[in-house]
């Protein structure tokens, strides 16, 4: 239904978008996620033939946004980042200006509108003048522009951007609703947001697609259940070696040293289970086992896992050797 | 077509919930009424002196001495307001963000750009209506000759539309209106100025370019009554050349963004 493929956007010396491919299968929601100025609402706006891209090619719904715009744009509903009102029309004349435009006839414009604004719960500001609504309701008519002309192809620049929670909550079910009959590209810089929506999601950062995948597949693949923490207290022993030495295990960090205890990340091989093997090594070493547990990354880690361009690593790499022994069960400190 | 009406529809009835509309209307009936009681207080004097000197009836032509006249310092007046009608036209639409939805839909730019083109002078022909009430009391006191009114309106008509594209070409370069009018303003006056430049009599190329180009000059003809084809070449070509620039102007916004 998209299809975006090698899309490149500079202005000047400033490259916003760099390289960018994707596709979305039909009715389905992408996310698109970022930090700000990560180059989202750029890759929208070239979606929408709103600005040409420098290189690369795009396909909405079948037509090249480029070669076809008109016919693209014929089957493009966009929720630009800033709802694009005109101030002095009322939501009414606002609608009927937009279906006018998106080649509606007059004939079913009175209809189209009042779906729309019934969809998009906006009936009551009716003929209220743009300019006067609230952040919610002009999000809401931005929505309703963009769903008007029942477009195939749905692009949303941070719809739930400036809303209170309530609004949020209520415009992801009205998105997801959509997602039936039309396919969505939603952006966003929430994280749950693109949890809770969207089937796939990209995530990109300065310019550059760093991952796509499906939220749970993103949160498993890049570390999930492989990694398991570990909290022992080693008697003074350094457990690092004992531990790495377990088969299945490919990696082992000390994360943190405290009052004689020391907690491990424990990565191994993706599909083995290392827990037994752990448990026992650490038992049959005599040192005290005090949290095996695995470690769920969530999304939030994911991202910024993948948006930081270096992970900054000061962990002292050596546990210092415990003075006290001590064999509790216990993760609370120790009065010593 | 129909797009195109969409967008000049859009554009009159946003210039008409505003005062500005009505501002402009009321600002060039009032500075032309002022400017025809004066004219033709003037005209009443002379033919008064003529009448007592001759002893015979008034015999000043009222298109000679107070039409032309009269639309020379109205195409004063429309270089002062038209600036200010076409100035927020696309500025305040970049500025406020509602360029993308059309930018969205499925328009074109020209299409687009002519229903700006089409809104604009919609306003600026009814400005331009509003004042025929005062040339209609002269035919009712008086016998002016129709034609020579008729083909200075004529000739004020396209010389709006020219600055009208000047206009939207300027506006669709900038995101702030008030730059956009003052800009324009300059740029009309230019035009408007630029045949004084060279000296008419000295017979030089460089001379005659300038003349030719002064929106002024050309207008010259359609006020005595004369629709010279060349003139109209002129106007029109203007226009469209403006217009052009406009879709080019346009474009280049969006390629930066
Ligand atoms: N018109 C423009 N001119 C120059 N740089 C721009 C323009 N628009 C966006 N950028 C730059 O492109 C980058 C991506 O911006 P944007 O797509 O708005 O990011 P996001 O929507 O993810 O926050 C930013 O660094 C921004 O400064
Ligand atoms: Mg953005």
């Amino acid at each position: 239904m998209i299809e975006v493929q090698h899309v490149t956007k500079r202005y000047g010396p400033v490259t916003a978008v760099n390289d960018v491919s994707f596709r979305v299968d039909s009715g389905q929601i992408l996310g698109f996620l970022g930090p700000n100025g990560a180059g989202k609402t750029t890759t929208m706006r070239i979606l929408t033939g709103c600005i040409p891209a420098t290189e690369g090619t795009a396909i909405v719904a079948g037509y090249d946004v480029f070669e076809q715009p008109v016919e693209a744009k014929r089957r493009t509903g966009y929720l630009p980042e800033t709802p694009p009102l005109y101030t002095d029309m009322t939501v009414r004349e606002y609608l009927t200006f937009a279906a006018r435009i998106n080649g509606i006839g007059s004939g079913a414009r009175r209809e189209r509108v009042a779906g729309a604004m019934a969809r998009t719960s906006v009936e009551d500001v009716a003929d209220r003048h743009c300019g006067k609504l609230s952040k919610g309701y002009r999000q809401r008519v931005g929505l309703a522009q963009a769903i008007l002309h029942n477009p195939d192809v749905l692009i949303l620049d941070e719809p739930t951007a400036g809303l209170d929670p309530k609004q949020i909550i209520e415009t992801r079910e009205l998105i997801k609703d959509l997602a039936g009959d039309h396919t969505i590209i939603l952006s966003t810089h929430i994280l749950p947001e693109v949890a809770q929506t969207c089937q796939s999601v990209i995530i990109i950062n300065k310019g550059q697609v760093v991952a796509v995948d499906t939220p749970a597949n993103l949160t498993e693949r890049l570390g999930g259940a492989e990694t398991i923490r570990l909290e022992v207290d080693p008697l003074g022993a350094d457990p690092e070696p004992a531990l790495a030495a377990v088969p299945g295990v490919t990696g082992v960090t000390v994360a943190e040293t405290a009052n004689g205890s020391c907690v491990l990340d424990v990565q191994s091989e993706r599909g083995t289970d290392v827990r037994r093997e752990l448990a026992r090594t650490v038992v049959s070493s005599g040192w005290g086992l005090l949290e095996l547990s695995p470690l769920r990354v969530s999304l939030e880690d994911v991202f910024l896992q993948l948006t930081t361009s270096e992970e900054p690593k000061e962990e002292d790499a050596d546990p210092e050797p415990a003075p006290e022994p001590a064999d509790t069960t216990d993760t609370t400190e120790d009065p010593t | 077509m129909s797009n195109i009406l969409a967008i000049a529809h859009k554009e009159l009835r946003q210039y008409f919930v505003s005062p500005m509309a009505y501002a402009l209307i009321g600002l060039f009936a009032i500075i032309y009424g002022w400017f025809f009681i004066v004219s033709l207080n003037f005209v009443v004097r002379v033919s008064m002196q003529a009448g007592m000197g001759m002893g015979g009836p008034p015999t000043v032509n009222i298109n000679e001495y107070m039409m032309r006249p009269l639309l020379g310092n109205t195409a004063v007046v429309m270089l002062l307001v038209l600036p200010m009608l076409t100035s927020r036209s696309y500025a305040e639409e970049k500025r406020s963000g509602t360029i993308e939805l059309l930018l969205s839909s499925p328009l074109t730019e020209l299409q687009i750009i002519l229903g700006k083109f089409l809104g604009a002078l919609a306003l600026f022909t009814a400005m331009l209506g509003v004042t025929l009430v005062h040339v209609a009391v002269l035919f009712i006191y008086g016998e002016p000759e129709l034609g020579p009114i008729l083909s200075g309106y004529l000739g004020l008509w396209l010389m709006g539309a020219s600055f009208i594209s000047v206009g939207l070409l300027i506006s669709s370069a900038s995101r702030n209106q008030m730059v956009a009018g003052v800009v324009t303003f300059g740029v009309l006056l230019m035009f408007w100025v630029v045949s004084w430049m060279g000296d008419p009599s000295s017979g030089s190329t460089t001379a005659s370019v300038l003349a030719y180009l002064s929106i002024l000059d050309h207008f010259e003809d359609f006020s005595k009554g004369v629709i010279d084809t060349k003139h109209l070449a002129y106007y029109i070509s203007f226009i469209t050349f403006g217009l052009f620039l406009t879709v080019k102007s346009v474009d280049s916004e969006r390629w930066r963004g």
